[in-house]
């Protein structure tokens, strides 16, 4: 295996080294006569997600190709962690897909080393105009637009109402509850279920939840110039409100964590009904409810009562390949996925709540109910100040804080140490990428 | 024609330039191009990338001996060598011990002995694949077969995966119980062994353990010495197994942070291909040492017959 590794990664790395010079030029120059071809292009297109996400993909694809007689689309999807892998390798041998599925953590790791098309070039193709301006913002570097973001999340408290009902445990209000009142509600639910169950899955070791907990207390985790602002007392504070609900029963384990975040959606404590409360996007929620079977709702984050330390988060984004053959017609994809009716009826808040305010409002009117929860949900959250996006060099951050938060956890190391290392670990990636 | 003519025609009419020769070539193509293109090539890309700062989208930039001079205050290369030396040395002792047990039982001459040998040597050749991992996940889990076993016995047994102390001993478990492919090896070495030596010995009066340490252990130290190296290289290279069964994180808490699954996390998950390759390269200089140390200790312990 060792020996195949490094096959991999220096066959891709020689070509590369050939390839740079031109991936630059492609870059900055990006097609500045663009124009569709009229003979046969096939374009390919990458994605990470879900086997629901892939089949409604396919179905906006086959739109598409109905509407373009000469242009073929050819989809490709994996997981999440093998996407990113596969990513670096074919953008790194010159194949990337020309057009691919973003994501916040990585836009400035790819869009701000050249390999991302500028969107701005192919505005005759592409249309800005229909989404919000502080959405569209978030798929901007440096006033450049390299990614159109597909849709929006906030964060949500999932509640599993079948175990509320099961144990006699009345839904807490969204409005008004702190982490004090959340900790009493998750305890109560792992008493009155005699420990069949816990009230609560174990958090603060995902980038929303430490996001979310450092802005209620007037902190942010990026700031200007790339650094890490995070506080580490603050993080620090949230791990050890984590320790004691693991220490009182009130969550799971450390260990029940760790086997869940392995398994994924549909083998986690929230899919399998081991948990009643947790933390996800409010767009999970329709993934959740079919994992599990069970009646899932949406409550507003303990706290947001007092401040607006949520956020919309662009949940992902599509990006054209600088080194797209097709820049044309790949812009004019984008602009089907993201702006058309037709392709907004076929995928739903599948990839998140529309960002393109038309195609919200055209697929309002006939719901299925977890969209419908998801849409009642964002109307309802008054998010505070857009979160900074993360810096080249920050997609490390949640193998970074995943692996201190498991170490606290796991009662190997102090909090405030290990919020310490976080921060200066995830600092010495970004300088590192500098 | 017989193949001793053929040959004596052959050198008859020389060895370059002949038609047979250029077949011949032409056949070893396929080969040679794997050897130049797909192992020495990149091998040397890769040495040549060892020193420089490369992050896979950009060209790479020539840094000196930096990524090296990096190695020794990288606190998580450190972690993932002790899980590694922990990994190699409780578990290749144990998987030999344990094939050169099962071998000697087999070698008494049981009946069915091709159907165990068979049932035996399976687990070699699936326990390095994806599929046995994610059974073992299963296996190992919370709620998985192994703590339903216990659970029998009244034993209410951890996740063996997801507790930072058990992970690695389970991933050590799973590498003995691939035994196979040593085990068939001592067997073909024990039956290569004469049996006047035990006539002889059995007329001397030895007894049966006599016969084991003075006859059998010795001949067969050039097998174990053979499977001792094998295995170790073997066992320091390992990759699929951690990287199922943690999702690539070599979690909980970086407790099966194998060597090789640290380089790749590096390399593809960082952007840090310059120094995924010096780590590459100092994976084959530890090997190598392991090795040489391997072959100089044997002239101690190794016994030729011959």
């Amino acid at each position: 295996m060792q020996r195949r590794l490094i096959l991999r990664g220096a066959g891709a790395s020689a070509a590369a080294l050939t390839a740079g010079s031109s991936l630059t030029a492609c870059g900055t120059g990006g097609g500045g006569e663009m124009e569709l071809s009229d003979e046969p292009v096939e374009l390919r297109l990458t994605w990470w997600g879900s086997d629901t996400r892939a089949e409604l993909t396919e179905q906006a694809i086959a739109a598409f190709e109905a509407e373009h007689a000469n242009i073929t689309v050819k989809g490709e999807f994996k997981d999440w962690s093998g996407y990113w892998d596969a990513l670096a390798t074919t953008t790194a041998a010159d194949d990337s897909p020309d057009v691919l599925q973003m994501d916040e953590q990585y836009l400035a790791s790819y869009g701000s080393r050249g390999a991302l098309l500028d969107l701005g070039t192919a505005g005759e193709f592409l249309s800005t105009d229909g989404i919000e301006p502080s959405v569209l913002e978030t798929g901007r570097l440096d006033g450049v637009q390299y990614a159109m973001p597909i849709g929006v999340a906030v964060l949500s408290c999932v509640v599993n109402q079948d175990l509320f009902d099961q144990y006699g445990v009345s839904l807490p209000d969204g409005n008004t509850w702190t982490w004090d009142d959340y900790a009493a509600l998750a305890a109560s639910l792992t008493e009155a279920s005699g420990g069949a169950i816990n009230g609560s899955g174990l958090s603060g070791s995902d980038n929303g939840s430490i996001r979310y907990w450092s802005r209620l207390h007037g902190g942010e985790l990026f700031g200007e110039d790339s650094k890490v602002v995070l506080d580490p007392q603050t993080l620090a504070a949230q791990w050890e409100y984590w320790l004691d609900m693991i220490a009182s029963g009130a969550c799971e384990s450390a260990a029940q964590m760790v086997e869940g975040m392995n398994a994924g959606i549909g083998g986690d404590g929230m899919s399998t009904g081991k948990i009643a409360m947790g933390f996800l996007f409010n767009t999970q929620i329709t993934a959740m409810r079919e994992a599990s079977g069970a009646n899932m709702q949406l409550v507003k984050m303990p706290g947001s009562g007092e401040v607006d330390a949520n956020y919309f988060k662009p949940s992902m984004y599509w990006s054209v390949s600088s080194q797209s053959e097709h820049p044309a017609e790949a812009a004019l994809f984008v602009d089907f996925l993201v702006n058309s009716t037709a392709a907004a009826d076929i995928i739903g808040t599948e990839r998140g709540i529309p960002s393109n305010t038309a195609a919200l409002e055209h697929i309002t009117a006939d719901l299925a109910e977890s969209d419908r929860l998801a849409v009642e949900y964002m109307n309802s959250v008054t998010p505070g100040p857009p979160a900074v996006v993360t810096p080249k060099g920050g997609s490390e951050l949640e193998p970074i804080l995943r692996r201190n938060a498991q170490q606290v956890y796991f009662g190997e190391a102090e909090p405030l140490a290990a919020a310490e290392s976080f921060v200066e670990e995830l600092q010495g990636e970004i300088d590192a990428a500098k | 024609m017989s193949a001793t003519t053929e040959l004596r025609a052959l050198r008859g009419r020389g060895v370059t330039g002949k038609p047979e020769n250029k077949a011949a070539f032409l056949f070893l193509l396929p080969w040679f191009l794997g050897l130049f293109v797909i192992t020495l090539g990149p091998m040397a890309a890769s040495l040549f990338l060892s020193f420089t700062d490369y992050n896979l989208l950009q060209p790479a930039r020539f840094s000196g001996l930096d990524n090296f001079t990096r190695v020794l205050g990288d606190e998580r290369l450190h972690q993932s060598l002790k899980v590694t030396f922990t990994y190699v040395l409780v578990s290749v002792p144990l998987q030999l011990a344990l094939a050169l047990g099962l071998a000697l039982l087999l070698d008494r001459g049981l009946r069915g002995l091709a159907f165990y040998r068979s049932a035996f040597y399976l687990p070699s050749l699936i326990g390095g694949s994806v599929a046995i991992a994610v059974l073992w996940r299963t296996v190992f889990g919370a709620d998985g077969l192994f703590n339903q076993g216990l659970a029998l016995i009244g034993i209410d047994g951890p996740g063996w995966i997801s507790e930072p102390g058990t992970a690695l001993g389970t991933l050590i478990v799973l590498n003995v119980w691939t035994f196979g492919s040593p085990m068939v090896i001592f067997l073909a070495g024990l039956r290569q062994i004469p049996r006047m030596y035990y006539e002889a010995a059995s007329v001397d009066g030895a007894s049966r353990s006599r016969q084991f340490r003075s006859v059998t252990l010795p001949l067969l130290t050039p097998i174990i010495f053979f499977n001792l190296v094998l295995q170790i290289i073997h066992a320091f290279q390992s990759f699929t197994q951690a990287f199922v069964v943690s999702s690539g994180t070599g979690g909980p808490a970086d407790s099966t942070l194998f060597y090789s699954l640290y380089l790749y996390q590096r390399g593809f998950g960082a952007f840090d291909m310059g120094y995924a390759s010096a780590l590459a390269w100092l994976l084959l200089l530890i090997i190598g040492a392991f090795t040489a140390i391997n072959f100089w200790a044997s002239k101690y312990w190794v016994f030729y017959d011959d």
